[in-house]
């Protein structure tokens, strides 16, 4: 036992220590947030304020209203062009226009489709929408007007009507939306957790392996204690990642909620934040992603490490060989899309109670409530089949490990270290 | 007292049997040569003796107990032939953990390092990665870090390789001192000139198999073909009946084949009788590069090997 711990230390130290693991664990958070700040600044910046000739055959449109309109909404002004219309035709772009359109001699009971802002350049969805909505805000004015319908009838109007959301009756605080989110971030993490870190016990095993010094700490130690001091090593170095990245949201979402300040973005997300936490049972969420997290990462990296035990230093011995691994965990997550959209179908409760799919799939299902959605004899079979599955993978990735970690040569086949597993000693 | 004692050790592999039914044992203090060509088995043969394999069959004494891997391996030092250390990590560092595996404890470990790195002259190594050692840098610090925690049996796997005559013999004088002060060294290597020079008993394996046990001198004299060097200004004539054969000549020297029955006095005898003027007599006895090649060679592993490595 005291040699393991001598395994997980080294293990752990070395790669804490790196450069590369610090970047990342500070960069990422950084790059997350300037994600979000930036894509709000973005979409600020990036409003395009158009100005537009508006050329009435109608007659309905008046200066007043188109005014009292632009006021309102300034992402584009509209001017209303009373004097010769040819001239801004033939020649918006002197006038100063970024384009003009041609409203036809249309009645108000009808109004139409195909209006056009005419331009020489193409404007997206994003822009027309806005210019879309500005006219039928003028339009129903117009409208109003013609149907003497008074500012209080038109209050009426607006604000009476109906709506509908779906509301769980057993779980009250049940949110499908934000379960759906919370789902997908959580299956999302656990995918990239399992992909990074597998990936990185098998470039640690390969290493081992290709520097030769396999043998000398073989002759120290198990060969089994080897890999499980590697795998437990790495595990904690991707929990001490989670950590300080879960510290370092708790930090931001204070310091947001204290200051107050720092923007809508800053803002809207404390508010989301504590949307999320009044409508689901984060220690709950959190208990079974720690749970998930571990269990799944010994599941997978297991098999990674075997892989690498068996290959030489070639990594595209080692990619074809842990292709079937990888298709695993990319199943799994073709799984976890289905399942947000339908928690509870046989596909989402059965890929989340057997091993291979369950760490990301039921994570995916969690958040949508215990024991309503999921029933607490499928989250407690989930991780029963998940734990027996971890200790096989590791019981059968140990044997692999042992035969692959001494042998050089020709890459093995899947069937050879199959027969490796089973033999015996 | 043998240190260590194998009985009828087996390990078959699915494909070849590595080692098939091989005894001897070691004593204590003793510098054995484990000999054989490439694919003999001797990697086998010493990874079971180091507790990484198992053997199918037979037996393995250490220290006079059945050998248990799991305590006993703390009492071996194994140096095995593909050297390897984590290029990344510092030396010091690295050194003290595999120390540690070995059961030492942080602070004895370090110092202990110390010390040898002060004998080795590597102190300035300490915060250094092994990245940055040539070959030979590297394989004492290998050498360091196998015998550091004193082990009781020290098996070396072509220590000598990538070194240069200096720390060859570096390394030799600690060989000699470690067997002096009662540890037991097993020595592994194809190089023969070190083995007659190091060893005091050998081991010849071949495909799995032992084929010559004995001291150094005995396995000498039992190969011997009863050749003998005579420096003499002239050949005796009439050397019809004389009781040797003319085999070769070499630097002012014959080299001659005592024939059966005859022994050395008759040769010096008949020589005396001739009149002629000896310089020198000396018996030629087999180099053992000699009498590995004699025993290897023909046989088809052997052969495979060479031409491979060819």
């Amino acid at each position: 036992m005291h040699k393991i711990w001598l395994i997980i230390k080294r293990e752990y130290l070395t790669r804490v220590r790196k450069k590369t693991f610090i970047i990342s664990t500070l960069l990422f958070p950084l790059l997350y947030v300037a994600l979000i700040f930036g894509m709000g600044y973005i979409a600020k910046e990036s409003v395009q304020n158009l100005k537009i000739a508006v050329i009435d055959s109608s007659g309905y449109f008046s200066e007043s209203m188109v005014t009292r309109e632009n006021n309102a909404d300034k992402s584009s002004s509209l001017i209303l062009i009373k004097n010769s219309p040819e001239k801004i035709i033939a020649d918006y772009k002197t006038a100063g226009y970024d384009g003009y359109i041609v409203i036809p001699p249309i009645n108000w009971k009808e109004g139409t489709d195909s209006l056009f802002f005419k331009s020489n350049k193409s404007y997206g969805s994003s822009a027309t929408v806005l210019v879309e909505a500005k006219l039928n805000r003028i339009w129903n004015e117009i409208k109003n007007d013609s149907l003497q319908i008074d500012a209080d009838k038109q209050k009426i109007l607006l604000a009476s009507h109906l709506g509908l959301k779906s509301k769980n009756i057993k779980d009250a605080k049940a949110n499908a939306k934000t379960a759906e989110g919370i789902g997908y971030v959580a299956g999302l993490l656990i995918y990239l957790i399992l992909l990074i870190y597998g990936s990185q016990v098998m470039m640690g095993v390969m290493e081992e392996k290709t520097n030769r010094i396999a043998e000398v700490i073989v002759s120290s130690v198990k060969p089994f204690q080897m890999m499980l001091g590697k795998i437990l090593g790495i595990g904690l170095v991707a929990l001490t990642q989670f950590f300080i990245w879960i510290a370092f949201v708790l930090v931001i979402y204070n310091i947001a909620k204290a200051t107050g300040s720092g923007g809508g973005a800053a803002n809207a997300m404390v508010g989301q934040m504590q949307n999320m936490f009044s409508s689901v049972d984060v220690p709950l969420i959190l208990f079974c992603f720690g749970f998930y997290f571990l269990a799944g990462f010994f599941f997978y990296s297991s098999l990674y490490g075997a892989i690498g035990s068996a290959v030489n230093e070639d990594m595209r011995e080692a990619q074809s060989l842990s292709f079937p691994i990888t298709m695993l965990v990319i199943l799994s997550i073709a799984l976890m899309t289905s399942t947000i959209s339908n928690p509870t179908s046989p596909i989402a409760v059965w890929g989340s109670i057997i091993p291979f799919s369950s760490p990301i799939v039921m994570m995916a299902r969690v958040p949508f409530g215990v024991p309503n959605t999921v029933p607490w004899w499928q989250l407690g079979l989930s991780m029963l089949m998940l734990i027996l599955g971890f200790i096989f993978t590791v019981w059968f990735a140990g044997k692999i490990y042992r035969t692959g970690i001494l042998m050089y040569g020709k890459k093995p086949s899947w069937k050879e270290m199959l027969r490796w597993a089973f033999r015996k000693n | 007292m043998a240190l260590l004692e194998l009985q009828h050790l087996k390990k078959y592999f699915a494909s070849q049997k590595a080692v098939d039914d091989i005894s001897f044992s070691v004593e204590k203090g003793q510098i054995f040569g484990l000999l054989g060509p490439n694919g003999a088995g001797k990697t086998t043969l010493i990874r079971m003796i180091t507790g990484i394999f198992y053997p199918d069959e037979g037996r393995i004494i250490f220290d006079g107990k059945k050998f248990e891997p799991v305590n006993d391996v703390s009492m071996i030092g194994y140096m095995p032939e593909e050297r390897g250390l984590y290029k990344k990590m510092k030396i010091g560092e690295q050194t003290i953990y595999l120390a540690q595996l070995k059961g030492l404890s942080r602070a004895d470990a370090q110092a202990r390092i110390k010390e040898w790195f002060v004998k080795f002259e590597m102190e300035s190594w300490w915060n250094k990665k092994v990245e940055d050692l040539s070959k030979g840098m590297s394989q004492k610090l290998q050498f360091v870090t196998t015998i550091l925690h004193n082990p009781k049996l020290i098996i070396l796997d072509e220590p000598f390789s990538g070194l240069d005559p200096v720390n060859t013999n570096l390394i030799k004088d600690e060989i000699f001192k470690l067997a002096q002060n009662g540890s037991t060294i097993i020595f592994s290597t194809h190089r023969m000139e070190q083995v007659e020079e190091i060893c005091d008993h050998i081991v010849l394996v071949n495909k799995g198999k032992k084929i010559l046990d004995g001291s150094v001198t005995q396995v000498k004299q039992d190969f011997k073909e009863n050749l003998f060097s005579i420096g003499t200004s002239q050949l005796p004539a009439g050397n019809g009946h004389a009781p040797f054969d003319v085999v070769g000549a070499k630097d002012h020297a014959l080299v001659v084949r005592i024939r059966e029955g005859s022994r050395p006095n008759d040769v010096l005898q008949f020589l005396l009788q001739q009149g002629a003027s000896i310089q020198s007599f000396n018996e030629i006895l087999p180099s053992l590069n000699d009498i590995f090649i004699k025993l290897v060679e023909g046989t088809p592993t052997a052969r495979q090997f060479q031409t491979v490595k060819a």
